[in-house]
């Protein structure tokens, strides 16, 4: 590789995924990558890409509408993990994620279920199917399904459980993403279970009532808030889950710059996750590479890991 | 691959044409990229609580002059900024979104139905058949006289009846209120229009509603139908699936991308 200037290392290595540098991009957001290189070259710029989240079969998701735009800087979605299944997923896209892989993008795929069995068949599948994976992100935290999801990350004890049964299944990295709350207790819990890695938050649970006709602006009662609006609590969030874990941790809320990803870093997180400004900013992730490597630079770094957690509390 | 990307645009005009709605003509060398029926993304600028871009689709284009005409109503805070833009003003849009209106499968004459600022999408249809030497006949509805575009029926109007063909162009207009044309909705128009005549292609724009109407008559008159679907958008290049659309055969489509023009035999209205 030819380096015209000498910069400081960006790499990073999230439980056993070796990044390029920092930046990824947060499931449901992103499409699968593929979606985004009218915009810019995915898989020579980014560290990683999470990829929509993926179960064994295929869901259809909620029905419409799922989206809702809010005061202050913020989305509700209750789209629902909408995917064509893992055989379907790999058909589509699977060559198009090899590609990135090759480029030194590393591919994250998500994985989701309604239960401890529907989650171990499509990581099962994935294993045998998947070989672009760099790893997996197990979604414990979908707030829009009926069943599962944020259900089954919702205690310990439940996350733990769905961790300890995948864990057996790969010996790729396992990242499992978590809901916005009880980070710390919860994150010791999945360390233990044999988590790699950590990613957070997940969207809020919110609410948005046309207060007109009394209903919901969306088809489901409540729904995933995040945006730039989330970040401040994302922030005190994976602050809270690196001071409790010696895991690495991929921090996610409402980074839209340089320096939200920034901070995500000095509160510690490893990694940093673009989500919902990918989708008004389709090339605010590439930007975010840019503006973190010279803060690195400007805060006269040599290597961006001497800066997580560097917080001056 | 998809060539959908992030241009930047410079307002030349921004007028209103009828009431609550509005003109903008832009310079964009997206202009040269679009097909009539997909739809832009435009960011507008102005607010940073208001995160998403405002998804429209457009009346003409001029490639060679990368020249764009959008036309539309002002509902909400995102569109009444978009209004008050300035000539001189620039931001950006992402394009060529979506899907737009096919050539007609099945010979014969089309009919256009165009509700409210369904319009400006069916007279760049209009445009495209003309092109292709189709004729057609339109039922433009609105709410009110007020409402109706009256530049966007002149051009309707004015376009040249297609070569060797004798067809005595109808544009009918129909307000809801009676204060102009026809009174009632643009659906009770079309049952007329398909007792005097046989039409090969349906094209149609407007409120859910009166698209779901269109689609059952054309339906059962033996016609094709494309319908040009409207929906809440997060991204308009398929990476967020929030814009999903019911399909008869059950699941969903995303608007963004599978349309937003359908197959109205596809869609669960």
């Amino acid at each position: 590789m030819v380096t015209t200037a000498i910069g400081p290392s960006m790499a990073v290595d999230l439980g056993g995924i070796r990044m390029r540098n920092p930046i990824n991009t947060a499931s449901g957001t992103f499409g699968n990558g593929i979606q985004f290189e009218g915009f810019y070259d995915v898989g020579a710029t980014l560290g990683a890409i999470t990829c929509k989240g993926v179960s064994a079969v295929p869901w259809d998701g909620n029905p419409a509408p799922r989206l809702a735009e809010l005061e202050g800087s913020a989305i509700m979605n209750s789209v629902g993990l909408q995917n064509p299944g893992v055989r379907g997923f790999v058909d589509r896209y699977g060559t198009y994620l090899q590609g990135l892989r090759d480029k030194g993008c590393q591919v994250i795929c998500q994985v989701a279920g309604h239960s401890v069995r529907e989650y171990v068949e499509a990581l099962e599948l994935f294993e045998e199917l998947a070989p672009f994976a760099s790893g997996f992100e197990i979604n414990v935290s979908c707030p829009n399904i009926a069943k599962g999801g944020a259900a089954m990350g919702a205690t310990p004890e439940a996350a733990a459980e769905v961790m300890s049964a995948l864990r057996p299944l790969t010996k790729r990295p396992i990242v499992v993403k978590m809901a916005p709350h009880d980070v710390a207790q919860i994150g010791r819990a999945l360390e233990a279970a044999g988590a790699d890695a950590l990613s957070l938050i997940n969207t809020i649970p919110g609410m948005a009532i046309d207060v007109r006709t009394r209903k919901s602006r969306l088809a489901r009662a409540t729904a995933g808030v995040s945006g730039p609006a989330i970040h401040a609590i994302a922030v005190r969030m994976v602050w809270e889950c690196a001071q409790a874990v010696s895991i690495p941790i991929c921090g996610i809320g409402g980074v839209s710059s340089g320096a939200d990803a920034a901070e995500m870093i000095l509160a510690g997180a490893t990694a940093v996750s673009v989500g919902t400004a990918n989708l008004y900013d389709p090339t605010c992730a590439r930007r975010v590479v840019d503006e973190l490597t010279q803060w690195v630079r400007e805060q006269g770094a040599d290597d961006v890991n001497d800066l997580v957690g560097a917080f001056d509390a | 691959m998809s060539t959908t990307s992030q241009y930047d645009f410079e307002v030349m005009t921004n007028e209103q044409v009828a009431q609550d709605v509005w003109c903008m003509r832009c310079h964009t060398d997206l202009a040269a990229l679009l097909s009539p029926g997909q739809f832009v993304n435009i960011q507008v600028p102005g607010n940073a609580a208001h995160v998403l871009r405002i998804p429209l689709s457009f009346s003409r284009t001029d490639a060679k002059a990368r020249t764009l005409e959008l036309v539309f109503a002002v509902v909400g805070e995102g569109t009444r900024r978009l209004s008050a833009m300035q000539a001189g003003q620039t931001s950006t849009m992402v394009g060529p979104c979506g899907k737009g209106w096919q050539l007609p499968t099945r010979k014969g004459r089309a009919l256009l139905v165009a509700g409210g600022v369904g319009l400006p999408p069916i007279v760049a249809c209009a445009r495209m058949l003309t092109q292709a030497g189709v004729g057609f006949d339109a039922i433009v509805g609105a709410q009110t006289s007020d409402k109706h575009v009256d530049y966007l029926l002149d051009e309707l109007r004015a376009l040249a009846p297609c070569e060797g063909c004798d067809c005595a162009r109808k544009v009918l207009v129909t307000t809801d209120d009676g204060s102009r044309g026809i009174r009632g909705f643009t659906t009770a128009a079309m049952r007329n229009m398909l007792a005097e005549h046989a039409y090969g292609t349906v094209y149609t724009c407007g409120p859910q509603p009166m698209m779901a109407g269109v689609a059952k008559l054309a339906a059962s008159a033996g016609s094709d139908c494309q319908a040009s679907l409207e929906r809440m958008m997060g991204c308009g290049f398929g990476a967020c699936s929030c814009c999903n659309v019911a399909l008869a055969s059950g699941g969903y489509a995303l608007c963004c991308t599978d349309g937003p023009v359908f197959d109205a035999k596809e869609v669960a209205w």
